[in-house]
């Protein structure tokens, strides 16, 4: 059981902005939960509160119950994918992969064998056999992505992030990595967190979103339940708007074509 | 295509092309023109305070060469007839040989071949050639007939594909003669020095390679007080490189990634040190180093110098992490580093480049100083390099040609320095290149 709860978690800077305000929100286990907002609304800060690498102002955050607010980033047992990829450049594609289990604290530390055993695995689940001696520079785009992705999952994380990891890509290859994440999560089940200005992206993908505005959470319900009751005047323009203009042009499309 | 005109395509194709052609030469000419007159107006001075003998000469050519060049620039914009160009060619043409005679006569080609006749030459080809190269071009076929205005459509695409062709090797030859010029520059202070090494005798003057002598070297090199010196340069240098990294990569690091109280006033208060000339500071450093009786040694001068070196590479270091992505540190410490480890198995490895220049400057620095060296050390049993190449010309005896030996033996260690730390060097000032 992997249960992630945000209880009353408020985030202020230094100069006196709220990124985040009084945030609850339960994430179930093995659930995809994909946070879904505009530029600067704190999606963000709200993972990155969750990875460690922001401190909570107010509230706590739990992990499986326990109050994680005070442990370093690396104790959290998560997997974190950036949007930038964030590879080591001067690390081979194995040295990239096992970086993390390498490590590890020497009496939580697998055994040499064990470690080339997961980042085999996890190389070939992401089709990276061929690339890992390879620099991060000689990678393409998506396979840099595949490369971050297999990073996050080699240590088998109990909440795996992803702070929009496919706005990177062109359009081919996100449509394609879109796949290939959903795909991931359904047969490993990680409790994941995703992080997207998308709308498309979050629908296709979750389980449920949780839309935030101006660092307050608007709805948090399954995608479909979204469109069909949105909770308020911003979800009707941010989600249902959106959806229902990209099906007109769709439509208007197809319109011309059986006109021709 | 039935496609509705565009601007660009209202005029006719012909009129385009003909308004667009001009032989490769023109362009070319004009500005090899326009550097010669430049180089020629900035020697006429230069022979006027020396009171040169071919001063009047020298200012017809210029004034020849800028009738070339304004006949160039007209002839680029299609003012000219066919002969005009020619003729200012060709009247720029006999000044140019005369001048390259004078050259040859005053100095005397044949005689010594002393330097003196390479740097005459040298000022006479910048009028020959360029006068000798107008000539030739002005009266080419490709530029006769565009000139002559008779071009036809056909006729001016040859001529553009033909520029197209040309205008690489044109300008691969204008960049080597630039380069060639450059590296002669450097290099003439350094051949000079070396004809003086190893001339007989301890004067400056006399021709390049007129003759050879090792023992310059050999005194220099067969003495106690060469070893000595180099003895203590390289100790100084390395500490002060040692000192100075162990101070600047942290400071660098912490003041790149951290925000902390009095951040802002901690790294300017290291550019204010930077802004008082070595001299105001000289006696309160001499006294503060008497009285913790550190003069004549080491660690003196190894402190001293760390102190100079320090803010430059502080700063240099901080701008180079600033250039590391903050993603890569999160990674990391999502991977289970702690800040420690974040720094030294991903930062670090990252920043060698930066580093290895800024051991570099700190070892040059040290290696380079004179004047702290001086005035701490009073012995000769303590004097670094500089200090002890100094005092090879006193008042009492100037041995010239030793002093240049052991400068140049004291280059040495920079230059292969430079060499190996070349492609690092690159990367460091180059910073940036590390986008995962």
């Amino acid at each position: 059981m992997v249960e992630v709860r945000f209880d009353g978690v408020t985030k202020r800077y230094d100069d006196g902005t709220e990124a985040v305000k009084g945030l609850d929100l339960e994430i179930l286990d093995g659930e995809f939960l994909v946070l879904l907002g505009p530029s600067g609304c704190g999606k963000s800060t709200t993972l990155r509160m969750l990875a460690g690498l922001e401190d909570v102002t107010e509230g706590s955050i739990f992990i499986d119950g326990a109050r994680i607010n005070d442990l370093p980033p690396g104790a959290r047992g998560l997997g974190m994918v950036f949007q930038s990829y964030a590879l080591y450049p001067h690390m081979t594609i194995r040295d990239n992969l096992s970086f993390g289990l390498r490590m590890q604290k020497r009496e939580e530390r697998l055994p040499a064998d064990e470690i080339e055993a997961r980042v085999d695995e996890a190389a070939t689940m992401l089709g990276l056999t061929d690339e890992l001696v390879k620099k991060p520079k000689e990678l393409s785009g998506g396979q840099r992505q595949r490369v971050a992705l297999g990073r996050a999952l080699v240590r088998r994380p109990r909440v795996l992030l992803m702070d929009e990891p496919l706005s990177n890509l062109d359009a081919e290859l996100r449509h394609q990595m879109r796949g290939e994440i959903r795909r991931l999560h359904d047969e490993l089940g990680t409790t994941t967190v995703y992080v997207t200005h998308d709308q498309i992206e979050a629908m296709t993908l979750a389980d449920r979103v949780a839309v935030i505005d101006a660092g307050v959470l608007q709805q948090h319900a399954a995608p479909l339940d979204t469109y069909n009751e949105p909770a308020n005047d911003f979800i009707r323009g941010f989600i249902c708007r959106h959806i229902d203009e990209m099906v007109e042009t769709a439509n208007s499309l197809f319109t011309q074509r059986d006109a021709e | 295509m039935s496609t509705a005109p565009t601007a660009a395509a209202t005029a006719p194709h012909a009129d385009l092309v003909l308004g667009w052609y001009r032989p490769v030469e023109v362009d070319g000419m004009v500005s090899l023109l326009g550097v010669a007159l430049i180089v020629n107006l900035l020697l006429l001075p230069i022979e006027m305070v020396r009171g040169a003998d071919g001063t009047l000469l020298h200012g017809l050519e210029v004034a020849g060469l800028v009738w070339l060049w304004t006949a160039a620039r007209a002839l680029a914009r299609g003012l000219t007839g066919t002969t005009a160009p020619i003729v200012a060619a060709g009247l720029c043409f006999v000044p140019a040989v005369m001048s390259l005679r004078h050259a040859a006569g005053t100095t005397g080609i044949a005689a010594t071949g002393s330097g003196l006749t390479v740097w005459a030459l040298w000022s006479a080809a910048w009028v020959v050639v360029p006068a000798g190269l107008a000539f030739i071009t002005f009266s080419s076929r490709a530029v006769v007939a565009w000139s002559a205005g008779t071009l036809v459509t056909a006729g001016a695409e040859a001529g553009l594909a033909r520029n197209s062709r040309l205008r690489p090797r044109i300008e691969q030859a204008a960049s080597h003669a630039g380069l060639m010029h450059a590296a002669a520059l450097v290099l003439i202070p350094v051949v000079w020095i070396l004809d003086v090494a190893i001339s007989p005798g301890n004067g400056l003057g006399g021709s390049i390679g007129d003759a050879f002598t090792g023992e310059h070297f050999a005194r220099v090199l067969g003495g106690d007080s060469f070893w000595i010196w180099l003895r203590n340069s390289v100790a100084v240098s390395l500490g002060t490189t040692l000192l100075g990294l162990a101070l600047a990569v942290p400071a660098g690091y912490a003041f790149s990634r951290f925000r902390f109280r009095g951040r802002d006033a901690a790294m300017f208060s290291f550019l204010l040190v930077q802004m008082f000339p070595g001299v105001i500071i000289l006696v309160p450093y001499f006294l503060v180093m008497k009285s913790l009786g550190l003069l004549n040694t080491w660690l003196g001068l190894i402190l001293a110098y760390s102190v100079t070196a320090l803010p430059l590479c502080v700063w240099m270091l901080k701008g180079f992490f600033d250039t590391v992505p903050r993603e890569l540190e999160e990674a990391a410490l999502l991977d289970g580093c702690n800040q420690a480890q974040v720094f030294r198995r991903v930062i670090l490895p990252l920043s060698l480049p930066a580093v290895a220049v800024t051991a570099l400057f700190s070892f040059l620095v040290a290696w380079n100083e004179f004047l702290l060296a001086l005035t701490f050390n009073t012995s000769n049993d303590m004097y670094t390099l500089p200090v002890g190449l100094a005092s090879m010309i006193s008042a009492t005896g100037q041995a010239w040609g030793d002093f240049a030996a052991a400068s140049l033996l004291v280059s040495l260690p920079v230059a292969a320095l430079f060499i190996v730390f070349q492609r690092f060097l690159i990367q460091g000032l180059s910073a940036g290149g590390v986008k995962g």
